[in-house]
């Protein structure tokens, strides 16, 4: 038997979980990856050496860069650590402040920061930022119609729009499990995910200077703590991303049930472990595909938005 | 607004089997290589084999079983069978030299609108087939009614491909498949029927196989080419 933990201790450590094991997620995914091309690859905690290096390092701004330019990488990991307080990252049950906002609010928070990282790409006057940062609010917009009717499958399958209310469901019974509109509704979350979050078939995740970059052009400006705080934010996105897909859609199992300290012990290490599958998978897709040419990618987000509009035609004849 | 309830695990199975047949079609209408779209069309034909074998099972009706053994060996095996070796053969006529896959590289034209937006016009026409077969309230004992409305969008989406592509090959696959789209609707409306009325619609596949094969090596040994964009100087 072990303690109870007070419900504040459990919300800091579901930020705390996301915050610390971001890059480690990160790590993973690259050493899977350099394994099945038959390199060795980097040392998982890389991604924590790499921050660390960058924290100790002076920061330099283009000249005439305003205030915002070193203010949006503060306010978008800012923005990072709110989502984690709104989805159910280590209890099944709604923790207080869970209730602050729904999908509908954790899509908008991230949504904020990625706005925000944006911004300041164009105050840079850098071409290559600023061709990043254009190309991920395009393919953003076309990618968001999928996100919308992902939500209305999910409220039209809960009844409302809160992540916990879909988690509970889904570990209801078998039978919420197989029925086409989640399978779907997961399927298409999971492609937003991948283009979310630069991965192979929409962006080669480690490239270098290339014409096809989107998200990973955005932060060329920046540099030291401010170019840690993007790195890290972007591995947080990931992992939160991540954690939508597992704790709400495909694998809600695992959560604490209680605020016993085993009990969330074991949930930290549960959400690790199937973050870590889930970058395998992801890894496995990276090195099977071809990165999508820069025109192609519409169709990409065209057959996520099939899958997802029949998620929820499934649902209007009472079947799905 | 309340939830909507799941339906059982067997409705909610035999629904995924049948939105993958309609994600098939789609799959066969966005791939753009013959060899692919072929793949496709074995894959949708075992999925309605799986979807009988599903039917047989849970609702006690054993010639269903005999159904989807005929079924895959026509449509899984000799079907694509004798469509690759046709176009084989084509490829093999058309170049006259030694070609790694003749045939193959035959990228299908996917006619004047932009792939996305033709995908978009085909969800809408899905759109339109399911909800109109909603609203005629058509129940079937042994399969749900999303089955039903699934099957009139496949062939509705067969008809989109058969539309928007310009070769003659794709066109062929799209009517196949559009037969697929009929044998799912025969599935869920009439599982019961007489084996041997099942059976007789199975084997008609093979007459369209074979007129199919016949109208592409004429338009093959006339224009040179699977393409139709040669016929439009035939209209009045």
């Amino acid at each position: 038997m072990s303690a109870a933990l007070p419900i504040p201790v459990v919300q800091f450590c579901q930020v705390a979980t996301i915050a610390l094991a971001a890059p480690g997620v990160s790590g993973v995914i690259a050493r899977v990856e350099a394994r099945l091309q038959g390199r060795t690859g980097p040392r998982v905690l890389q991604p924590y050496y790499d921050l660390a290096k960058l924290l100790r390092k002076e920061a330099l701004a283009p000249e005439g860069a305003s205030w915002v330019f070193l203010a949006a990488p503060v306010a978008a990991a800012t923005c990072y650590l709110t989502v984690p307080l709104l989805i159910p990252v280590l209890t099944s049950f709604g923790l207080p402040l869970g209730y602050m906002g729904d999908i509908l609010g954790g899509g908008l928070i991230l949504a904020l920061a990625s706005f925000l990282v944006a911004v300041a790409a164009l105050e840079t006057g850098s071409p290559y930022a600023q061709l990043g940062a254009s190309r991920a609010k395009t393919f953003g917009a076309i990618t968001e119609p999928v996100v919308l009717f992902v939500v209305f499958t999910v409220a039209l399958v809960t009844g409302t729009d809160l992540p916990y209310a879909l988690a509970a469901t889904v570990r209801s019974s078998a039978s919420q499990i197989v029925r086409p509109a989640h399978l779907l509704a997961a399927a298409a979350l999971f492609m937003v995910i991948l283009s979310e979050t630069g991965r192979i078939p929409v962006e080669t995740h480690t490239g270098t200077n290339e014409f096809g970059m989107i998200e990973e052009a955005r932060p060329f400006e920046h540099s030291g703590p401010y170019f840690a705080l993007l790195k890290w934010g972007s591995a947080m996105k990931q992992l939160i991303l991540y954690t939508i897909l597992i704790n709400v859609f495909v694998a809600p199992w695992g959560l604490a049930a209680s605020t016993q300290a085993g009990a969330v012990g074991l949930a930290i290490v549960a959400l690790l472990a199937k973050a870590a599958a889930l970058g395998v998978v992801v890894a496995v897709i990276d090195n099977s595909f071809a990165k999508l040419r820069l025109f192609k990618i519409t169709e990409f987000a065209a057959a996520a938005f099939l899958l997802a509009v029949l998620g929820v035609f499934t649902l209007y004849l009472g079947g799905g | 607004m309340s939830a909507v309830a799941a339906p059982s695990v067997y409705a909610g199975g035999a629904s995924v089997i049948a939105v993958g047949v309609l994600l098939a079609e789609f799959g066969m209408f966005r791939q753009a290589l013959l060899r692919d779209q072929v793949r496709l069309y074995a894959a949708q034909s075992a999925l309605i084999s799986v979807l009988a074998i599903l039917v047989a099972a849970v609702r006690h009706l054993p010639e269903l079983y005999v159904l989807a053994a005929l079924s895959a060996g026509l449509k899984v095996v000799c079907v694509p069978v004798v469509l690759r070796r046709l176009l084989r053969g084509i490829g093999a006529g058309r170049t006259g030299e030694v070609d790694p896959e003749p045939g193959w590289t035959e990228i299908a034209g996917s006619g004047s609108l932009s792939l996305a937006n033709t995908v978009l016009l085909a969800i809408a026409v899905a759109a339109f087939g399911f909800f109109s077969v909603a609203a005629l309230g058509i129940r079937s004992p042994v399969l749900p009614p999303t089955a039903l409305a699934i099957s009139v969008s496949v062939a509705l989406v067969a008809f989109v491909l058969m539309i928007m592509r310009r070769d003659v090959a794709s066109q062929a696959i799209g009517f196949l498949s559009l037969e697929n789209g009929i044998s799912l609707t025969a599935l869920v409306v009439a599982a019961g029927l007489p084996l041997f009325l099942e059976v007789a619609f199975l084997f008609d596949l093979l007459v369209a196989v074979v007129v199919f094969e016949l109208l592409i090596r004429v338009h093959h040994g006339r224009a040179e080419s699977l393409s139709t964009a040669d016929l439009t100087r035939l209209r009045g």
